[in-house]
């Protein structure tokens, strides 16, 4: 009896366990996760935001802590529910329809430095007994992330003369996790001048937000004396922990200038009817490029004459200055009072003029003359006075 | 000789006292003062009315009151040019004759003193008498526009005002020399009076007809009558001080006469200094000068070869 009766019981344990078992199986369905999302592709630096659905099937009011698992290095992210940040969440029993699920948000935030690729990681609700329920997720990185500043220019070339400001227009765009404090600087040639400008003022350095991006509009003034050629300026954004540098292209276009005057500055003369007069010219190239063919030409009144020393010159560098010396000679016509004189230098691309303006003054010839013949009659009366006076 | 320069003053003096006194000299000053100030009242009237338009120093305000006009009062250039001369003939016509014909020449002549002093005296105290009127008045009137317009001229508006006055005196000196030459020629005063008006009349009314006639007969060119004209013209003393007292007055006029076109060219309008203008009028300021000296010289020449002893 003994042997019969323990494979009896044995076995009644048996079917008195099976219902059990079943319901131990059963509790696999009775927490369900569910998110629509559950393959994403972001962006590196993006956040993510899983809105999870838990479900209570069981018929016990399950109490749930939740937590990531295999989450990659770099990552984080935090869970809230109703707004609110949670260590665990009830959710009632199947009884209560309608009631038994609530919503989950998850934030998962993607660092900005990344490979691209697929990365996968399982959200777990943990009932109190230990039972663990999982949510597979994938995300999808579609490119590479990085850890750095971006500074870009649209247009890096430009063209404009010596007296020109160059504006260009760059961007800089912070593109680490941190807010960064940019320290710009140039490296320009010597003599040049380069600020700048942002949000309308003058700035040496920017503060730029993680992600964020400041437009700043590098003005470059070129050297007083500059030459005609193509000139490059480095311009750098240094945070301390991130650089970048960008070259820009200045090219300056030569300029022809020339400038007529004295060297003393003086237009002004005087002169004595049907005489000349030695004037000093000053001619200076004013402009970027060497000057050649320098032609001197006078504008007088008529029966004037203009002789240069030389009627050209042939060669006059950029910034030099040379002298010419120009005989006037006036009109013996000409009245007491002032005469207009213009001098001309033109080359076939650059042109300047001076006008002087010529005192004329009479000779005193015809004065000395009418003292003389004064001088002559008191003679005459002395004459007189001497022969008749009867002294 | 000593003391004989001090009875040539005493001479002078005298002549002096006699010409304030006289009748025709009072009669004479009272007519240049009283229209001396008809026209500058008529001035100082155009300036204040057309204060808006003037600039200081750049128009020569002050010689404006020598010679601006309204138009119905001469201006006092022109007041000089034509009554300086009856001044002048006034003092002069009858200096010699009238002693003549009182007989006083002889006993004056039998003083211990040099014949030609009697001519003498009597042409530098009417030179001295000219002189003190005419810068006088010029004066007056320089005061009389400081008073009324309140700004003081220039040093060069000053020294031409002098130099104009000068003029003047010199220009009256000559019509005095022929008023003393007339008073030699002619025995009666009266005689004397009426020639010496005569050729003042001659040259203020009529001679410039008969230049206009002479230079229209010679020539059919506008351009040639014109110069001829001006040429012929500046034979009459009047013209030669009239267009030297225009000039220096007014700087900005830079010749005399006509100008032509290769002259203009290239000229900037401008006021002369003191200096060109006085030079530009030389000719004009010898010519007037040698012209009193010439007609004083031949008066002193026949009175010292006259016979006075009647």
């Amino acid at each position: 009896m003994s042997n019969k009766l323990k494979a009896s019981l044995l076995f009644l344990l048996l079917f008195l366990l099976i219902p059990f078992t079943l319901v131990v199986n059963a509790a696999g369905n009775e927490i369900i996760l569910y998110t629509p999302y559950t393959g994403l592709s972001v962006t590196p630096g993006e956040g993510i935001n899983y809105d999870i659905d838990v479900i209570n099937n069981s018929r016990l009011i399950q109490n749930l802590s939740f937590k990531v698992k295999d989450l990659p290095a770099g990552w984080d992210y935090n869970i809230s529910s109703g707004g609110k940040s949670i260590e665990k969440l009830a959710i009632k029993s199947k009884d209560f329809k309608n009631e038994n699920d609530k919503s989950l948000d998850l934030e998962v935030n993607v660092p900005l430095k990344i490979e691209k690729g697929n990365y996968h990681f399982t959200v777990i609700a943990t009932t109190d007994d230990g039972q663990n329920f999982q949510l597979p997720l994938a995300v999808k990185i579609a490119e590479k992330g990085i850890f750095e500043t971006e500074f870009t220019v649209e247009q890096n070339n430009m063209e404009g003369y010596s007296d020109s400001t160059f504006s260009y227009d760059t961007t800089l765009r912070n593109r680490t996790a941190e807010k960064q404090h940019y320290a710009l600087k140039a490296d320009a040639p010597q003599g040049w001048d380069v600020r700048f400008k942002e949000a309308g003022s003058y700035v040496t350095s920017v503060t730029i937000d993680s992600g964020e991006s400041k437009t700043i509009d590098v003005k470059v003034e070129p050297a007083v004396n500059v030459k005609a050629d193509n000139y490059a300026i480095t311009v750098e954004a240094n945070s301390g922990t991130t650089a970048k540098k960008i070259n820009l292209e200045a090219v300056i276009k030569g300029k022809y200038g020339l400038d007529l005057t004295t060297p003393s500055g003086r237009l002004s003369q005087q002169i004595v009817a049907g005489k000349s007069k030695e004037l000093n010219l000053k001619i200076k190239n004013t402009g970027t490029i060497t000057l050649r063919d320098i032609k001197l030409s006078a504008t007088t009144p008529s029966n004037w004459s203009v002789d240069f020393e030389k009627d050209k010159i042939t060669k006059l560098e950029a910034g030099e200055s040379t002298t010419v010396s120009a005989t006037v000679k006036a009109s013996d016509q000409a009245i007491a009072g002032d005469y207009q004189l213009s001098i001309k230098t033109n080359t076939p691309e650059a042109t300047a003029a001076a006008d002087f303006r010529i005192t004329v003054k009479t000779s005193l010839i015809w004065g000395w003359v009418g003292i003389l013949i004064i001088l002559a009659v008191i003679l005459v009366i002395f004459y007189f006075v001497k022969k008749y006076g009867r002294r | 000789m000593p003391g004989f320069s001090n009875s040539f003053l005493v001479m002078v003096d005298k002549e002096i006292s006699d010409h304030v006194k006289s009748w025709k000299f009072i009669i004479v000053v009272a007519l240049i003062l009283l229209t001396t100030f008809g026209s500058l009242y008529s001035i100082l009237n155009i300036i204040r009315e057309n204060a808006a338009l003037i600039n200081k120093g750049d128009n020569f305000l002050f010689l404006k009151l020598f010679t601006a006009t309204d138009g119905n009062l001469p201006n006092f250039m022109t007041l000089i040019s034509f009554l300086g001369p009856i001044l002048g003939i006034a003092l002069g016509f009858d200096l010699v004759n009238s002693e003549r014909n009182r007989g006083t020449i002889s006993r004056i002549l039998a003083q211990p003193i040099p014949r030609d002093y009697f001519i003498t005296s009597k042409f530098t105290a009417a030179v001295i008498v000219i002189l003190l009127l005419v810068f006088s008045v010029g004066f007056l009137v320089m005061g009389m526009g400081l008073l009324s317009i309140g700004l003081p001229p220039t040093l060069g508006e000053f020294l031409r005002i002098c130099i104009f006055l000068f003029l003047s005196t010199i220009y009256i000196a000559f019509w005095l020399s022929l008023g003393i030459l007339f008073s030699i020629i002619f025995e009666q005063a009266a005689t004397s009076a009426l020639a010496s008006l005569a050729i003042w009349l001659f040259f203020t009314v009529f001679y410039s007809m008969i230049v206009n006639i002479v230079a229209q007969s010679l020539s059919k060119n506008p351009f040639q009558i014109n110069h001829l004209t001006v040429i012929l013209s500046r034979l009459s003393p009047n013209y030669l001080y009239d267009e030297l007292t225009t000039i220096l007055l007014t700087p900005s006029i830079r010749t005399l006469g006509g100008l032509s076109f290769q002259q203009l060219q290239g000229a900037i309008p401008s006021a002369l200094s003191l200096d060109q203008s006085l030079l530009l009028v030389w000719p004009h300021f010898t010519a007037l000068i040698a012209a009193s000296l010439i007609c004083f010289a031949v008066a002193y020449l026949l009175f010292m070869r006259r016979e006075v002893r009647a």
